[in-house]
């Protein structure tokens, strides 16, 4: 390890805080009453598209423990007497695990199978929430409403996807190639 | 080569080794955060007040932008029926006016009435104005987040009202922040008059559009277009504030739709009523004036 001068350092920590930062930023966002149709509805899906779109080639800046934090403030945020703390954080965990051990079939891919992969782990993340946010408050919950999130938010996705590939990609200058990230010029989407 | 290849097959199968077990505790985890609160409310209760008390900031910097933007899609929307919206208008200011005529005779004659049975009037509700910065609206949960907290006086279960009518109640105080829960959310219960026909009834939401009317004594006697108003029982709600009409009466089931219009909110009232002040030795009450807006 040599000594990296100031910037290059400040930089490395940027790209580094860089995916959780992003996070952060999109579990706020769930709460901006935003009042476009339909799309405010799926905003509290979008962290789960985030926590995807980073852990398909950077899984390393998003530790465990980062998203058991942001599940949980999450959960907090958002609300509702009774509801589970802590069923956004299993999800985040699990969504970047299954992304992790799939790594072959998910990343360097046709963006089309990377799309069909999100919409199997978001489908599974909306049961999963559906399921404990019901057997917590012990009603029958209807799934309708969390159904049409879902269906928002894998039509969201093509457009965001790109977007969030950009920002992760992007070189900043006067970086040593030793502290440059694992990603492999053929590991992005788009 | 093909050391190096080795090499990376290795540490690969390391690392998914490492990140396996470290999968596990992180479950574990999880799992234990969704046990704690479920067997501790109150500590998840300050959790959440703490996390609203903290993201608040954030997002009064961010409401203005959003609000923006609201008024932008809002624009877009009415600018295709402006011509329809016009007439509408119309038509409704003309039926107001009459209204506004029957109110003000109406209130002359009921002060004259009071005066001759020498009636006293409860305690004077008090407002505080508050901007919505947040949405806590899911699949699961209808709420907002308010910027006004403690410190001006708000306080758990106020009725915050709209310029139609009720809106919700505080659920959560932080110092700085509430959260509402509005009448449509799952966990709502009101207790409510049916304003004809003065009978009592508990106003339920189950996270749709449209509120259910329960505990009704008999269902025969509601017609559609019937006015849905708090009764006041058991709290801090003041009488008579409007909630809704009812729009559906069948098979028993009864449906009433919200005056507030809660897609488009962005101020709302918090109303208090002095009544949770007695109850809990008046600590609430602030002893400097407070920030937000005293409209009366």
């Amino acid at each position: 390890m040599r000594a990296d001068g100031l910037l290059a350092m400040l930089d490395r920590w940027g790209r580094w805080a860089l995916p959780g930062a992003v996070l952060l930023f999109f579990v706020l966002l769930t709460l901006a009453p935003l009042r476009a149709p339909y799309l405010s509805g799926a905003l509290p899906l979008l962290p789960a598209l985030v926590v995807f779109q980073f852990s398909l080639a950077t899984p390393e800046r998003l530790p465990g423990p980062l998203l058991l934090a942001m599940g949980i403030l999450l959960d907090l945020l958002l609300g509702g007497p009774g509801a589970p703390v802590g069923v956004s954080a299993l999800g985040f965990v699990l969504i970047r695990a299954a992304v992790v051990n799939n790594r072959r079939y998910l990343v360097g891919v046709p963006f089309l199978f990377q799309w069909f992969g999100f919409c199997l782990l978001a489908l599974g993340f909306v049961i999963l929430v559906w399921f404990f946010t019901a057997l917590w408050t012990w009603t029958a919950i209807d799934p309708m409403p969390a159904m049409m999130q879902y269906v928002v938010v894998v039509v969201v996705y093509p457009l965001l996807a790109p977007l969030l590939a950009r920002v992760r990609a992007r070189d900043p200058l006067n970086v040593p190639d030793e502290s440059r990230g694992t990603a492999q010029p053929g590991e992005t989407t788009s | 080569m093909a050391i190096r290849d080795d090499f990376e097959v290795v540490a690969s199968q390391v690392r998914t080794m490492v990140q396996r077990f470290a999968l596990g505790l992180l479950v574990i985890a999880s799992f234990g955060a969704m046990l704690v609160g479920k067997a501790d409310s109150v500590l998840v209760e300050h959790a959440r007040v703490l996390a609203l008390d903290l993201a608040s900031p954030v997002l009064e910097a961010i409401a203005r932008p959003v609000a923006a933007a609201n008024r932008a899609i809002a624009d877009l929307k009415e600018f295709a029926s402006l011509r329809e919206e016009n007439a509408r208008l119309r038509e409704e200011n003309a039926r107001l006016l009459a209204w506004q005529t029957a109110a003000r005779r109406l209130e002359n004659e009921n002060e004259r009435m009071r005066e001759l049975a020498n009636f006293r009037e409860g305690p004077e509700a008090s407002f505080i104005t508050a901007r919505l910065v947040g949405d806590s609206v899911s699949a699961y949960v209808r709420g907002a987040l308010l910027n006004v907290g403690r410190k001006v006086g708000v306080a758990s279960g106020q009725a915050v009202v709209t310029g139609e009518g009720l809106a919700g109640r505080i659920a959560e105080v932080g110092e700085h922040s509430a959260r509402v829960l509005f009448v449509t959310d799952v966990n709502s219960r009101l207790p409510v008059l049916i304003e004809r026909t003065r009978e009592r009834a508990i106003l339920a939401g189950d996270n749709s559009p449209r509120l259910r009317l329960t505990l009704l004594q008999s269902v025969a006697g509601v017609q559609r277009g019937d006015r849905i108003v708090t009764s006041g029982h058991g709290g801090s709600f003041p009488v008579g504030i409007p909630v809704g009409e009812v729009v559906e009466t069948d098979q028993g089931s009864v449906r009433v739709r919200p005056f507030a219009d809660f897609s488009r909110l962005e101020f709302v009232r918090v109303v208090d009523y002095g009544v949770t002040g007695l109850v809990s030795g008046g600590t609430t009450v602030p002893a400097a004036p407070p920030a937000g807006v005293r409209i009366r």
